[in-house]
């Protein structure tokens, strides 16, 4: 039929110039900027908790890493005992241990120190009996015999050995529930983001009705409609994504530069200690950029279910 | 092409909209479907356009009954339909051009391929210097006459009007009859719903009336 409609049509056609086709779905009508916005602060959020979980395991690796190259002989006064003669002697049994780089005693000076925080500065420790710590570098953490260390150190009265394995487990602890509550804040921000887009999917599919209803008369399939929807949601997730993310990034260099900055000297190291300076190294970098396709297609793919089930729903046919 | 047998309509549970309607519609025909307000000829062109489907009684379509088709045979055979309505219903952020366009369009044909048919179905139709117009900008002649263009640009073997007349001047609703006439001459079979009596006597077409829920055939 339309061959012979186009037969009776006139001779002189205009002269045809390319078309740019707009999209089916005007980007107008979806609530865009109000969802660019959400999404981009979800992305935040998810970027923000996921650089915070690096760190934190970055952190406790490189704290019990540290932590296990180290262990601790104590050796308390005892009655009869010469320290000096106690420490020598911790100093070589420990020095005799395979995968034992070096031993060496902490001097009074340095356990003065250590108990400052609690004692106050300029306390005399010659005058006290105090428990004095021998050092003992690991070479070789994995391989060290601690027993046969331990079971040597029972010549010396009064040595024990501290491993620091209950801190290690204890640090190992924390760090292992605060990257599952990471990971349940990741969780929870999902869903959130999920929600979020139903929601505005539905909005979008109710003030797009007309849209809806004349693709379906002219025999658009709920296949093609639920595609034309995805298309422009996926391009509303991948900006509102690149927002956040690239604030997420921006927001760890300037917590990392604030911190090197603002915060003292000796703070700063000591923070620097804790959180190794803030620093999310390229891997938490590229976990945050991970972050952006993930959320624009969670949200395209949100939006394509929620397009299928309200077509399902209110299709005539 | 479309047998109606028995075929009767209500919405959930309330009354019959249509009732026993037994009538047959032969390929290539015209007709004028008419009756008061509130007498079901929407009904009647929704059982049509496949978007209801018969409470009781055999609607067949291209040979095939509608109640037994799933919903992608269902698909297939809306396209072979085309529809106009009152209230055009184009989509205003698309020019004239793209509405038109927009049945080619969602069977997945690029723009090249489609472009010239368009372009020429436009013109026939006296919109070729308003192709690149968005709705807003058309009068209502022209919006029926895109809505038109974009009923038959998927060259469907049905075409059904609802009142398609409804927001144009008597004059005009005269030249898009004829719009329509020339479009059964071309094969088209057109089923016209209209209440407006000058435009019924101006052409010799036959007439269902629906009144009460039934139809009765004139001519």
């Amino acid at each position: 039929m339309a061959e012979m409609v186009l037969e009776a049509a006139a001779a002189d056609r205009t002269e045809q110039i390319p078309r740019r086709t707009a999209a089916i779905v005007p980007e107008r009508s979806v609530a865009g900027r109000t969802l660019v916005l959400l999404i981009a602060i979800m992305t935040f959020l998810s970027g923000v908790t996921l650089g915070a979980v690096v760190l934190v395991q970055k952190s406790a690796i490189a704290w019990s890493t540290d932590v296990g190259r180290e262990v601790t002989i104590q050796i308390r006064p005892v009655e009869g005992e010469v320290m000096d003669s106690n420490i020598r002697t911790a100093i070589a049994l420990a020095e005799a241990v395979p995968g034992v780089s070096e031993a060496h005693a902490l001097s009074l000076a340095d356990s003065q120190k250590l108990l400052e925080p609690w004692l106050g500065a300029g306390l005399d420790l010659s005058q006290l009996d105090i428990p004095r710590l021998v050092v003992v570098e690991l070479s070789d953490p994995k391989n060290v015999d601690l027993n046969l260390l331990s079971k040597d150190l029972t010549s010396v009265r009064g040595a024990t050995l501290e491993t620091h394995a209950a801190w290690r487990q204890q640090l190992n602890t924390m760090a292992g529930t605060l990257v599952l509550s990471g990971v349940l804040v990741l969780a929870l921000i999902v869903l959130a983001t999920v929600l979020a887009v139903v929601f505005a999917t539905r909005g979008t599919m109710a003030t797009n009705r007309e849209i809806v209803d004349v693709l379906h008369f002219i025999g658009a399939s709920n296949t093609f409609i639920a595609g034309e929807f995805q298309g422009r949601f996926l391009s509303l997730g991948f900006r509102g994504g690149l927002v956040g993310g690239l604030a997420a990034i921006a927001f760890f260099f300037l917590v990392a530069g604030a911190a090197g900055s603002l915060v003292p000297d000796q703070a700063s190291a000591e923070l620097g200690f804790l959180f190794g300076r803030f620093s999310l190294g390229l891997d938490g970098i590229a976990g945050i950029a991970a972050v952006v396709p993930v959320i624009a297609a969670l949200t395209a793919i949100t939006s394509r279910f929620t397009v299928r089930r309200f077509l399902s729903q209110t299709s005539g046919i | 092409m479309i047998e109606f047998t028995n075929v009767g309509l209500r919405y959930g549970n309330g009354p019959e909209i249509l009732r026993d309607l037994t009538f047959g519609i032969e390929p290539g025909s015209f007709h004028f479907l008419t009756g008061p307000s509130g007498s079901g000829k929407t009904s009647l062109l929704r059982l049509l356009l496949l978007s209801l489907k018969p409470s009781s009684g055999r609607l067949t379509m291209f040979g095939r009954n509608v109640s037994a088709l799933d919903q992608d045979s269902l698909l297939e055979m809306r396209r072979h339909i085309g529809i106009v309505f009152q209230e055009f219903r184009l989509l205003d952020h698309l020019t004239t051009f793209e509405n038109v366009a927009l049945p080619l369009r969602v069977l997945g044909q690029p723009e090249s391929m489609y472009r010239d048919n368009v372009t020429e179905l436009l013109e026939w139709v006296g919109l070729g210097n308003r192709m690149d117009a968005h709705p807003p900008l058309l009068s209502g002649g022209e919006k029926q006459r895109a809505a038109i263009a974009r009923a038959v640009i998927g060259r469907p073997d049905i075409l059904l009007a609802d009142e398609p007349t409804g927001n144009v001047d008597p004059e005009l609703s005269l030249r898009l009859v004829r719009l329509f006439a020339e479009l059964n001459k071309l094969g088209t079979t057109i089923i016209l719903a209209t209440h407006e009596l000058p435009l019924l006597d101006a052409f010799d077409f036959p007439r269902m009336a629906l009144k009460d829920g039934l139809v009765t055939l004139d001519g």
